[in-house]
């Protein structure tokens, strides 16, 4: 499904955060990157969202070599991958409500109204009621910000699903529903997951295989730990 | 070691409850009332007086040249009998006009400069950026009168030389601001959702800047008035017939070589107290976009 | 012995546009001794952080508060001081980083950017115990030292400083005032779990040295290794206030909610609580909890009050566990 290979890299001038790292998730694959904060992991998955242009090294997606990154990657391309970030607050424009920030994606492919059915399961399936969904980001709360941006990641059937750092702000509960709720997904679609963090304990429940990555932003020493 | 729990209390009669004090509170509330109350005055004055009042404005009666202020002419007349106070409300009524629109457009291209800037980076910005640094380097003053040198004096002129030297600081505080945005991972979950780069501008960076476009627009409005009337004051915006606060300061210079201030008086005070009005709700709103206290309700 | 802190009946609620309010703390009661930690834990919008900002007086413009959270008189202080109302020119004065320190959440954020560590304790150090200049330098070395910050990276800015060096140093800056009385916001949101371990083995030395430890956290692991009690808040209220060993370990949880937070842990059953918490402006009359709960009955109607520790009409008995 993704394949990245030789990916070195970092902002401006400064030193590369991630060095010659390659890493390769199958179809239908649930891998998870763990790592201690700081150490690069979320810059490659940045790169592996095609959000980032990395300085070297070559990003295939589902057999297809990716050949420009942010708005230069085919939209094909951006929206067979879905991405949550760690800070919904971040994540989420404060202008929107929350309906309209489920279904961002579908309007900005022009399928607003062909997904807004799929729109609203979503958020029902994500526990968020007619209520809070006509509410702007800052009226709710970070697990519930969370949700709607997991549901907006989902809303176009991603093949493959990033999170990084997903519930690292998030309580034990809504951690769990959240992981649920992408587990379902995966389970309806056989769609592949690259879920990075720091929690092992989480890492571990959670995916197939976890590969643990050093705090040097090399990943000479990465082991691979496989679960169960 | 026994945990100890501390009572449930009865239930006893329920207190009232307590508001924090927040002291800076009440001077800021004086100010902004006084603000927009002048503002609402100096608005309703140059739209209702023309109505009200269809005096004639630029009618001469020698006979009554230069009369100190007075119950008949609260503000006195000027060197050829004209009301001086119904002429200062049609001079701000063209000065607060050409202000306006002049803040308008500035603001505007500012915006659409700064959105292109910061949204294209690269060579596009540079380039713009340039072009900025450029206008910048030139004393507005100059360059506004360079500019309606080239026209025959009237009003679009002075619009237009305001205009185009005042749309640079709108435009680096909207770049600074979109550049800031741009690396936001809400912009970021943008583009990972499809959407191209005119959808990202206008739906997610332009909404987001546009308060601040909207101040630097408000903030420029007395900065445009002033700039009208300094032009004017020097023959060479608004056409000296045409009443403007500036054509009537330039008026009033002989008289006030003579010792006769109110011509000059009452028409600066036109400029000055709406000025400060204007900044002083401009303050309000500011504090509001960029709220030190408010940190909202953080549940 | 006398608590440090005190708090009684605390509410504090938000006045909404069109006459609504938010009830974001409901009626929270609890003491707080020296040399002993409290966890406050729940899920984000409890409440939790409303709490805080109002023990520090930080609390928006447009919120209300009833209750009491009295810091008793002391050795240094004749008079009971009342957090809510005593007004924020004397928190300033004589509260803040004097008599409560606050470990904040985000360590490296709460850190001037182009000022040095050592600038920041300085400056601290000046304006909490008047210092003066020449006897500056030992001073903040002993600061530092308290927080087991590094000597050889007082000179370093914040961006220089790792994510655990940075919580010392905000951790160094809480300690300079000797406040008995530490408030930790979220400290180990977004730390790995190396991190989270020092930071916690950090925090509890202060309170093991006789600090009172107030942490406020949704890391339910890290509540374990710290807390000598926790109390868990739910939709804006404390359900269940109990001794850490006994919640986290046998009998456990008491109360629904919390045994439901509990099993939601990846290392137990990695099961979610079913449904969201209640909206704090249309909070039900009964107990909050009822809706979500598998064992709520008509007796749930009615709002429990806090019994022995738990508030809840089916709570599991506490002998229960004894068997």
């Amino acid at each position: 499904m993704l394949e990245l290979t030789g990916i070195t890299a970092g902002y401006d001038r400064g030193r590369p955060v991630v060095r010659d790292m390659s890493l390769a998730v199958a179809d239908g694959e649930a891998l998870g990157l763990l790592g201690p904060s700081g150490c690069g992991k979320s810059t490659l998955a940045r790169v592996a969202a095609l959000l980032h242009t990395p300085w070297a090294g070559s990003v295939r997606l589902a057999g297809e070599t990716v050949t420009g990154h942010r708005f230069r990657a085919p939209r094909h391309q951006r929206t067979a991958i879905g991405v949550v970030f760690q800070q919904p607050r971040l994540a989420a424009d404060p202008r929107l409500r929350l309906r309209d920030l489920i279904a961002e994606p579908a309007r900005a492919t022009g399928r607003g109204r062909e997904l807004a059915d799929r729109a609203a399961a979503l958020a029902d399936a994500a526990g968020l009621g007619a209520e809070l969904l006509r509410r702007r980001p800052h009226e709710v709360s970070d697990g519930q910000l969370q949700r709607a941006c997991l549901a907006r990641a989902l809303l176009l059937r991603p093949r493959l699903l990033i999170c990084d750092e997903m519930t690292a702000m998030l309580d034990a509960s809504t951690t769990a529903a959240l992981v649920a709720l992408v587990e379902d997904y995966r389970k309806e679609q056989g769609a592949a997951l690259l879920a990075v963090g720091h929690d092992r304990v989480l890492l571990g429940r959670w995916c197939d295989s976890v590969r643990e990555w050093d705090g040097d932003g090399n990943p000479a020493g990465a082991e691979l730990l496989t679960q169960e | 070691m026994a945990t100890t729990h501390p009572p449930t209390p009865a239930t006893e009669p329920e207190q009232p409850w307590h508001t924090p004090a927040h002291e800076r509170r009440g001077t800021r509330k004086v100010r902004v009332t006084t603000s927009a109350a002048l503002v609402a005055t100096a608005v309703a004055a140059v739209l209702l007086v023309p109505l009200l009042f269809p005096l004639d404005q630029q009618a001469i009666d020698l006979t009554s040249r230069l009369l100190p202020p007075s119950w008949d002419h609260p503000f006195g007349t000027d060197d050829v009998g004209r009301d001086l106070l119904l002429r200062s409300v049609y001079g701000l009524r063209v000065s607060l006009t050409v202000g306006i629109v002049a803040a308008l457009v500035a603001a505007a291209l500012g915006l659409a400069v700064g959105c292109v800037a910061g949204a294209a980076g690269g060579r596009t910005d540079r380039l713009l950026m340039r072009l900025v640094d450029t206008f910048a380097a030139v004393p507005h003053l100059l360059m506004g009168i360079f500019i309606v040198a080239m026209f025959r004096p009237g009003v679009w002129p002075v619009v237009v030389s305001v205009g185009l030297t005042h749309w640079v600081s709108t435009a680096r505080i909207v770049r600074a601001e979109v550049l800031s945005l741009r690396t936001r991972p809400y912009i970021d979950a943008a583009i990972s959702g499809g959407a191209g780069r005119r959808r990202v501008v206008l739906r997610h960076l332009m909404p987001a800047v546009l308060p601040q476009a909207g101040l630097a627009a408000v903030l420029m409005v007395p900065h445009a008035l002033w700039h009208e009337s300094a032009l004017s004051f020097l023959g060479l915006g608004i056409p000296a017939h045409q009443a403007s606060l500036g054509t009537m300061i330039n008026a009033a210079r002989g008289p006030l070589a003579a010792g006769d201030w109110w011509p000059t008086l009452f028409p600066g005070l036109f400029i000055i107290i709406p000025t400060l009005a204007i900044a002083g709700l401009a303050g309000a709103w500011r504090e509001r976009i960029n709220p030190r206290r408010r940190s909202e309700l953080v549940l | 012995m006398t608590p440090l802190l005190s708090v009684r009946g605390l509410s504090v609620r938000f006045r909404m546009p069109h006459g609504r309010h938010v009830a974001a703390v409901s009626d929270v009661s609890f003491d707080l001794a020296a040399g002993e930690c409290l966890a406050l834990v729940g899920e984000s919008g409890c409440g939790k952080s409303v709490l805080t900002g109002a023990l520090l007086g930080l609390l928006p413009a447009n919120a209300q508060t009833r209750g009491s959270a009295v810091l008793p008189p002391d050795d240094q202080h004749a008079a009971p001081v009342d957090l809510l109302t005593v007004g924020e020119r004397a928190l300033a004065r004589t509260v803040r980083g004097r008599r409560i320190g606050l470990v904040p959440q985000s360590p490296a954020a709460h850190l001037t950017p182009v000022r040095t560590v050592r600038a920041h304790l300085g400056e601290t150090v000046r304006a909490l115990t008047g210092t003066r200049r020449d006897a500056l330098p030992p001073a903040v070395a002993a600061a530092a030292e308290r927080a087991a910050f590094p000597a050889d990276h007082l000179g370093h800015h914040p961006h220089q400083l790792s994510g655990g060096l940075a919580q010392r140093a905000a951790t160094a800056l809480a300690l300079v005032g000797d406040a008995p009385l530490l408030l930790a916001d979220e400290p180990t949101t977004g730390l790995d779990r190396d991190l989270v371990d020092r930071t916690v083995a950090g925090l509890r030395r202060h309170a093991d040295e006789g600090r009172g430890l107030l942490v406020i956290t949704h890391d339910l692991a890290a509540a374990a290794r710290i807390a000598d009690r926790v109390a868990v808040m739910y939709a804006g209220r404390i359900v269940e206030l109990a001794d850490a060993a006994a919640f986290f370990g046998t009998p456990g949880p008491r109360h629904p909610y919390a045994a439901g937070l509990l099993a939601a842990l990846p290392e137990r059953d990695f099961t979610p609580i079913p449904g969201l918490p209640p909206e704090l402006d249309a909070l039900p009359g009964g107990c909050a909890f009822a809706p979500r709960c598998a064992r709520a009955d008509a007796a749930c109607a009615a709002r429990p009050p806090l019994d022995g520790g738990v508030a809840c009409h089916h709570a599991t008995a506490p002998e229960a566990a004894d068997a």
